[in-house]
């Protein structure tokens, strides 16, 4: 399974379904394997910086192969990745909770990043979105 | 037609995109709010990963400049002489922290009273290769969008 547009736009569907039932305004972001942009959408009148944390987190996500707010773990002094945080990492790292990756068994074939509501909402928005997917 | 919806935007989009479909290009089409903040992005099956920010700057810009941005890419050629040399539109190129775009293929939207509501932008289809270029992609977006005015 490969991610492409149609899937994409059909998690960004349900996702927007689910943040429209919990009341809340959201940016909703799909990348690729590579973590490079395949669709974005922000519901009217979401901020407008909920765009770039969206994208920010579904890259996070899909790059480490890893929920974003996973990747506190490597803060850890006593965490073997410990330092991380003085590569140079496009602007885009984040560690705010709300980006998962989107995994076919053990691939991960893209990465969903959600903004707008709290972090645990943004989660539920996100895994409204993958149960498409993964159904 | 006041604002630019999310609504609006995927109408555009999918038109948009059935005409860059046509060309045989895949591309990248972005729909930009009044701000020239994002509404709703595409990249299409087979588009390079480079032309999703490309799209949004054009739509950007095309907000930001209030025109297309074919005339952009006027403004800054150097044959375009005005009675001073150097007097052209060179120093464009260090404006809004290098997010404008000086290729063709980005349009701005406009309400009723020709006020600027929004932007949108393709790239991706190379332009002068057959008749679709970047720029009748984004045309093609008004297309979906007629019944919106009056």
């Amino acid at each position: 399974m490969v991610m492409n547009l149609a899937m994409a736009k059909k998690m960004i569907k349900a996702a927007i379904e689910r943040a429209e039932e919990m009341n809340r305004l959201c940016s909703v972001a799909i990348v690729d394997d590579r973590g490079f942009l395949v669709a974005i959408h922000r519901m009217d009148r979401a901020p407008i910086p909920t765009v770039d944390i969206a994208r920010d987190k579904a890259w996070s996500a899909a790059t480490f192969r890893m929920p974003s707010s996973d990747i506190t773990k490597f803060g850890d002094a006593s965490s073997p990745g410990f330092g991380f945080n003085t590569q140079n990492w496009n602007d885009r790292l984040t560690t705010i909770s709300g980006g998962l990756p989107i995994k076919d068994g053990d691939d991960v074939i893209g990465g969903i990043g959600v903004s707008g509501g709290m972090p645990d909402e943004d989660v539920a928005v996100c895994e409204a979105a993958l149960a498409t997917v993964l159904a | 037609m006041k604002e630019v919806t999310l609504e609006i935007a995927e109408k555009m989009l999918e038109a948009a995109e059935r005409w860059a479909a046509l060309s045989g290009y895949p591309s990248s089409i972005a729909v930009v709010d009044k701000a020239g903040a994002v509404i709703a992005v595409h990249r299409m099956d087979g588009a390079g990963p480079m032309t999703t920010d490309i799209s949004i700057n054009k739509a950007f810009t095309a907000v930001y400049s209030g025109g297309p941005t074919l005339m952009l890419a006027r403004a800054i050629d150097p044959r375009m002489l005005g009675p001073i040399i150097g007097s052209g539109g060179l120093g464009l190129l260090t404006q809004a922290k290098l997010r404008l775009m000086f290729i063709p293929g980005g349009n701005p939207i406009r309400d009723e009273e020709m006020n600027v509501i929004g932007g949108i932008g393709c790239s991706g289809v190379p332009d002068g290769v057959g008749d679709i270029s970047d720029t009748t992609v984004v045309q093609a977006g008004y297309t979906a969008i007629y019944e919106e005015y009056d």
